[in-house]
């Protein structure tokens, strides 16, 4: 399977590339089209759920003097992640930048690269252009995220195979990679659903209290804001039907989290459909909270400014509009001038975050 | 042969009182020997002129020659000017560089180079007065012998002082004058002499002229044109052209008896008809008096009177402009422009009664335009009246007040200043209504303004369109350019990509494609198609608007 995905990302660069070999050829300009990815033509689609890309698409073509440098430069980006492919290795975008940052010629006062502020956005519409992930094209993303439960993975990297048992990883659990496509393979998932924990510190605290085993779960944390990989991930578990709560700050950045895993975010709109999980819930914590557990409403902090602006722009996307839940609570965080950490659960006791999730989980107490 | 400036009858009254000397001394500015620089000038321009104007009365093709030396260490210069003109006869000699002559030729109408400067008589007496030497004179007229001298002028007699004097067998005809100076210097500039013989060479594309500076640079400009220019012809003034001043001169030198017969035989356009017409005007004036006694203020009623009847324009035959082919040829042959335009307009009449006519040329590119010493380069506005270049005094000249006059931001030529453009403007009448006695101005009047600007802007016009078109091929040149350098990485990469296809091969074609489309664009160039360009420009650039987001 792993080869056969290689193989797909090569074909497509391939044909690209003899496209426009044709396109010379015959006498006329190569060209390259790619999806518009600015603001413009980013559109909250309702029917998916999440926010794609329009119908906006943007010609480049060589014998054009504004744009003959960019289209070459996207060639080069192409040709580059075809042997990167073929050669079976893999490297980062800045790594891709500096095989690139070199002079055009010696009697040439021009770099073909000179900031990697040039070729990122080139790597992207390749991705948008080709319909695949720049995982795809062996450009390695940070990892980040952690996960812990009954999955068996098998990863098969540099020529070995290996079998991780997800539920064997002791207190560290196993790290997400930037790619859990190619080379991936999910043996087994034996879960009831997937619990997405903001912070590492209750991801552990939930580790410890052995949380996943009891509740047959997949615990993951993406360490803040999810990374390509694990978002990713968290699609495809979502794909397998498992039902994906997602556990964060009453606060911006906790909501951020969970908008971004659910309807994907403005500068991944193109990738929207292989990582974001619009099924996803919001399991807490909410101001709700606050009248459901006394001690809570003595453990708040004051919102800061950064809360109460995001919390008035959120009731404005479309989104979250149409949520009247999510309308409640943004309210009261303005009202009120507070909001609450995930952390504060621990406030009775440690293992009091693990009852929480348990009865609003049981109860199915979320929000959309 | 030798003609000299309005003034010279002027001089002559004071030779009687004064030594001519003396009188040099004091009158130097005014003949043109002001300045070193300007002196050593003058001279070569009084042989050279001689030179040209005895090779058209000759009708011969002019090789002409000029030498500079340095002498007397550094301070005297030694000027030697040969020609391969019709030479002078011996006994004329003395005469014709000698001494200054007085006489009715003066007056005639002919349109002539020789009108400015003091003649070659007077370099001679600049020679003695500067140097003490005389001057060396060698001519053959094409009889087989050679005649050769040391000529000075008697200062206080005006009488010429030949010396050495010997006849040898040769065939060498025409002149060759040779003679050492002081009190000038030799200067590189746009005042000095390689300056004044270049501009020469322009003007009379006919002839050939070598030189040779005393730094050891040298420069022969070389023949363009093997046309002799027609010889000028004498025609009667116009009554309308006439001054006060011209008319009493005219009269006194008059054998007529009459004025009436006076008026019809030396004036045009003045006949039987029109003496009736004048007695008509003037009832009081007696017509019928002696020329010779007609008075300052019956000369002024008389020239008034003139200004009030109808008179037929005056002919414009006998102008002699160097021709729009002619000046072509020079072009190209000293300028070698990369573009240029000769005018071609109309004689005109000024004052109602003079006939001139305005040459005009702009040539762009190559070598026109000045260049400093440091090879800055600028536009450049060169003068001529009757092919002579003028050197001096732009600053009062017509020419240079016109060509001021001209909004260079109209014809695309905002940077004149530092442009490669010379401005070539030769004012052609058998009268030059010159500024001062220097003769290196010509007068502001109205009409000559006016054509000056009229055959100078006719030419920017079409130099515009020459600049625009440059414009945009150079626009074009710099795009191919600019996309041409990405050719060799894009067909490596092309070829890698696709996996088939040699990159040579790939890149063959890319080089190709890009020619063929800007070498059409540049070769249809047209005001739509820019247009059309722009916009897709503009359209290029908000479709790449949609690109950066990150």
């Amino acid at each position: 399977m792993a080869k056969k995905d290689s193989e797909a990302a090569l074909e497509k660069l391939e044909t690209l590339g003899k496209n426009m070999i044709a396109e010379v050829m015959r006498g006329s300009s190569p060209e390259f089209e790619t999806a518009v990815r600015s603001r413009g033509n980013i559109n909250y689609d309702e029917s998916f759920g999440y926010l794609r890309l329009g119908e906006k698409k943007e010609t480049r073509t060589f014998v054009n003097v504004g744009q003959a440098r960019k289209f070459m430069q996207t060639v080069a980006v192409a040709s580059k992640c075809k042997k990167f492919l073929e050669e079976k290795s893999h490297t980062s975008i800045r790594g891709l930048f500096y095989q690139l940052k070199y002079s055009l010629g010696d009697d040439v006062e021009e770099e073909l690269f000179t900031e990697q502020s040039e070729s990122n956005p080139l790597i992207e519409d390749l991705e948008v252009a080709l319909t695949l992930k720049r995982e795809d094209l062996n450009l390695n993303t940070d990892r980040k995220g952690v996960v812990a439960g009954e999955m068996t993975v098998v990863d098969r990297f540099g020529g070995d195979e290996t079998k991780i048992d997800c539920a064997k990883q002791g207190r560290s659990g196993w790290a997400i990679p930037s790619d859990v496509d190619n080379g991936m393979e999910f043996e087994k998932v034996d879960a009831n659903y997937v619990l997405v924990v903001e912070k590492d510190a209750l991801w552990q605290r939930l580790n410890e209290d052995k949380f996943w085993k009891k509740e047959g779960c997949i615990l993951i944390t993406p360490k803040g804001q999810a990374s390509r990989g694990c978002r990713r991930l968290i699609k495809k578990l979502s794909q397998k039907k498992l039902p994906v709560y997602v556990f964060t700050d009453c606060d911006a950045w906790g909501w951020y989290i969970y908008w971004a895993i659910k309807t994907g975010s403005m500068n991944l709109a193109y990738l929207a459909d292989d990582i974001a999980t619009p099924s996803a819930r919001f399991v807490g914590v909410t101001m709700q909270d606050i009248v459901d557990y006394d001690f809570l409403g003595k453990l708040t902090i004051n919102a800061k400014e950064v809360d109460l602006k995001r919390a008035q722009e959120m009731m404005d996307y479309p989104w979250i509009a149409r949520h009247k839940e999510w309308v409640n609570e943004l309210k009261t965080v303005l009202k009120t001038k507070k909001k609450l950490e995930q952390d504060a659960l621990q406030g009775p006791r440690l293992s009091f975050v693990g009852e929480y999730l348990r009865e609003k989980i049981k109860a199915k107490k979320f929000l959309p | 042969m030798v003609c000299f400036m309005a003034s010279a009858d002027t001089i002559f009254k004071e030779f009687r009182e004064h030594s001519v000397a003396e009188f040099f001394r004091k009158n130097r500015q005014m003949l043109g020997f002001a300045g070193k620089t300007r002196s050593l000038t003058t001279i070569v321009h009084e042989y050279v002129t001689n030179s040209l104007d005895a090779c058209e009365e000759g009708g011969i093709l002019p090789d002409i020659s000029v030498k500079i030396e340095s002498a007397n260490n550094g301070d005297h210069c030694i000027v030697r000017v040969e020609d391969n003109g019709p030479g002078i006869p011996p006994k004329l000699v003395g005469k014709a560089l000698g001494m200054m002559l007085a006489g009715t030729k003066f007056h005639r109408y002919m349109q002539q180079r020789g009108q400015q400067g003091i003649g070659a008589s007077g370099c001679t007496m600049f020679a003695q007065i500067t140097t003490g030497k005389p001057v060396h004179i060698r001519t053959g007229t094409g009889t087989g012998k050679v005649y050769e001298c040391d000529l000075a002028v008697d200062l206080k007699t005006n009488r010429p002082l030949p010396a050495n004097e010997k006849t040898v067998d040769g065939d060498f005809k025409g002149l060759i004058v040779e003679g050492e100076f002081g009190e000038v210097k030799y200067d590189k500039g746009e005042y000095g002499v390689f300056e004044y013989i270049k501009r020469t060479a322009l003007a009379n594309p006919h002839a050939q002229i070598s030189f040779s500076g005393p730094d050891g640079d040298s420069a022969i400009f070389p023949r363009a044109s093997s046309v002799v220019p027609q010889k000028g012809q004498e025609v009667l003034p116009h009554p309308l052209g006439i001054t006060t001043h011209e008319l009493i001169d005219m009269a006194h030198h008059s054998e007529d008896r009459k004025l009436t017969s006076f008026l019809t035989n030396n004036f045009a356009r003045v006949s039987a008809a029109k003496i009736d017409e004048l007695r008509t005007v003037m009832p009081n004036f007696d017509i019928d008096k002696k020329p010779a006694a007609l008075t300052w203020p019956e000369a002024e009623e008389m020239t008034k009177a003139f200004q009030q009847m109808k008179w037929i324009a005056p002919s414009t035959d006998a102008l002699r402009p160097i021709g729009k082919e002619q000046i072509e040829k020079a072009l190209v042959n000293i300028l070698n422009p990369e573009f240029m335009v000769v005018g071609d307009r109309k004689p005109k009449v000024f004052r109602g009664g003079v006939p001139f006519m305005v040459e005009a040329a702009v040539a762009y590119g190559g070598n026109a335009g000045r260049r400093t010493a440091e090879g800055a380069v600028g536009g450049s506005i060169i003068r001529y009246a009757n092919r002579a270049p003028l050197l001096f005094d732009a600053g009062g000249c017509a020419i240079s007040e016109a060509c001021n006059s001209i909004d260079w931001n109209r014809y695309d030529m905002r940077d004149f200043d530092v442009m490669p453009i010379t401005i070539f403007v030769n004012f052609v009448s058998v009268h030059v209504p010159y500024t001062g006695a220097g003769k290196q101005a010509i007068s502001d009047e109205e009409e000559i303004l006016d054509e000056i600007k009229r055959s100078v802007m006719e030419c920017c016009r079409d130099v515009q369109l020459h600049l625009r078109g440059k414009a945009r091929v150079g626009e074009r040149e710099a795009k191919k350019k600019a996309i041409m350098r990405y050719v060799e990485q894009l067909a490596r990469d092309l070829a890698d990509l696709s996996g088939k296809g040699s990159a040579e091969q790939i890149q063959k074609k890319l080089v190709a494609l890009v020619e063929g489309k800007y070498q059409k664009h540049i070769e249809e160039a047209s005001l739509e198609e820019i247009a059309g360009e722009a916009a897709a420009v503009e359209h290029a650039a908000n479709g790449e608007n949609g690109n950066g987001e990150e």
